[in-house]
């Protein structure tokens, strides 16, 4: 049998033996140990030292440890440790590793999205301070990642509508389901009100076109595509052709200080191949009928600069290569004559001799 | 309101149980406080638990018990920020974006602490206040309001909280950043 020795009063035995706060007491002395420990502020609870034997936790009994005890438990020894320091489990340290791995990925996967995101959420600020041009690049940028976002769509017809780009505008919606919308709200309201202006201005555009290119009607041409430039100002396109209509007026009403007048205007405000042929052609007009050298000269360096600066397609090319041989033409004969006069005596037989 | 048994919401978020028990347990561990049993999840109520040494520190006992409030909604708002922009904004459909934003969510459905650290908290907070510590005197507002949103989580607060923080966490951040 095993003797325990009173912490307090030294005497051994085996008698009752109390356990408090690691130490071992005999009845007598425990009391008062206990007094002394709630005195201090510290637990008071003692057990019989046999209890502190068993292990409360795991349940293991050994008469030759002293057990420790832990808020009146005995504990053995491969318990506490477990108590004062529980370890992760196996499991536990791979499934939080798997969990950085997983967030590491959804980062790195969500590293498109968030510069798409941050190009909308810049396209739409700027769209709400009316800087449409500028918002453009960054909702044309969300666009590529996300053409079927109703946010992206609308903000970048809006701000292409905003700024007369209707190809883009028309190139943004068609990617989105062919222009369906689950929630015509009040975004999509705002820009099919846009969309409607824009079109029946080109409707307009369109006719005035088709009018210019009969002999004649140069003037009610001229006053339909004013009519579509006043209705969709937005466009600058317009707003150029309603001018260009008028040179054709003035060219039809044999006013070529009128003609020069705009085609330089035009050149100034847009220079590019189109306005530098049309400023020749106005040029080549005046020496027609003054037969003053100077113009013969500016109209020659109009028609250079206009071939320098080329158009981009084919059809560009086609188009100056057919206008500046008329121009050729009036600047050798000094004769003014319209395109259809123009065909009718030149290409025509040339088709014919084909 | 319908109702879905605690046991199937338990794991269909079991991931957000787990990290929330994994930070009590962290926390225990840093401050040295003995660990009785720990349960990382079950199908049962509650469906983890760590019971753990009582502290009188207000410090220790506020980092364990606020601890994996914090952690899971860090987590929570950065899995949903990776994944909010294709999955509500954006409108691409990316399986793995939808499965990160079931995870974020998951974890952030169970930042709440339980009643029971909330009230070992309460506890002590007010005399700690008084005595001029700084962590009681800020936090014991949102000690009281997680305690009142803890009672709520019968008419689902907590999925509400996962779903706010992965939701608005992210637009903020995408806001403050378009504006940087």
């Amino acid at each position: 049998m095993r003797q325990d020795v009173c912490s307090e009063c030294g005497v051994s035995g085996t008698g009752s033996r109390y356990l408090l706060k690691d130490r071992v007491y005999c009845e007598p002395c425990v009391g008062k140990a206990s007094r002394e420990a709630m005195e201090k502020g510290e637990s008071p609870h003692y057990i019989p030292l046999s209890q502190s034997r068993v292990c409360a936790r795991c349940g293991a009994s050994n008469e030759l440890i002293d057990f420790t005890t832990l808020r009146g438990q005995g504990l053995c020894p491969a318990c506490r440790q477990q108590l004062q320091n529980w370890p992760y489990p196996n499991w536990l340290k791979i499934g939080l590793a798997g969990v950085l791995l997983l967030l590491a990925v959804a980062l790195v996967n969500g590293r498109k999205y968030f510069h798409a995101g941050r190009s909308l959420y810049i396209g739409e600020r700027l769209v709400d301070e009316a800087h449409f041009e500028q918002a453009l690049p960054y909702l044309q940028e969300s666009l590529r990642i996300a053409p079927e976002s109703d946010k992206a769509v609308l903000l970048t017809a809006k701000a292409a509508l905003k700024v007369g780009r209707v190809d883009i505008a028309n190139n943004a919606i068609q990617g989105h389901e062919g222009g369906h919308f689950e929630d015509p709200g009040e975004d999509f309201q705002e820009v099919k009100a846009l969309w409607d202006r824009a079109n029946k201005a080109f409707e307009k555009a369109d006719k005035a076109a088709k009018l210019e290119d009969q002999d004649g009607h140069a003037a009610e041409a001229a006053k339909l595509m004013h009519e579509a430039a006043t209705e969709y100002p937005e466009s600058k396109g317009l707003a150029i052709s309603a001018d260009m209509f008028d040179e054709g007026t003035a060219f039809e009403d044999k006013d070529y200080d009128k003609f020069v007048s705009i085609a330089q205007k035009q050149w100034s405000s847009y220079p590019d191949s189109g306005t530098a042929a049309v400023l020749s052609s106005a040029f080549a007009c005046k020496y027609a009928i003054t037969e003053d050298p100077n113009y013969k000269k500016q109209s020659e360096d109009m028609l250079k600069e206009a071939e320098r600066r080329g158009g981009q397609t084919p059809d560009d090319k086609k188009s100056f290569e057919e206008y500046a041989e008329r121009i050729r033409y009036r600047l050798s004969s000094r004769e003014i004559i319209s395109k259809t006069e123009y065909n009718r005596r030149f290409r025509s037989a040339q088709a014919k001799s084909q | 309101m319908f109702f879905i048994p605690g046991p199937v919401i338990a794991a269909l978020t079991f991931p957000g149980v787990i990290i929330h028990e994994f930070g009590h347990l962290f926390f225990c561990k840093l401050f040295k406080l003995k660990v009785y049993d720990v349960c990382f999840f079950r199908f049962g109520n509650p469906a983890g638990y760590v019971i753990h040494e009582v502290t009188e520190d207000f410090t220790k006992s506020w980092f364990v018990s606020m601890g994996p409030f914090f952690a899971n909604t860090t987590l929570c708002m950065l899995f949903c920020t990776a994944a909010f922009l294709p999955v509500w904004v954006l409108r691409v459909f990316d399986p793995l974006a939808y499965f990160f934003y079931w995870l974020g969510i998951s974890i952030g459905m169970h930042a709440f602490p339980s009643t029971g650290d909330l009230t070992n908290l309460w506890k002590i907070a007010p005399t700690r206040a008084r005595q001029g510590n700084l962590l009681a005197i800020l936090t014991i507002p949102l000690i009281g309001m997680l305690y009142v949103l803890n009672f709520a989580r019968i008419v689902w607060a907590d999925l509400g909280y996962g779903i706010a923080v992965g939701m608005l966490g992210p637009v903020a951040i995408f806001r403050a950043l378009a504006r940087a």
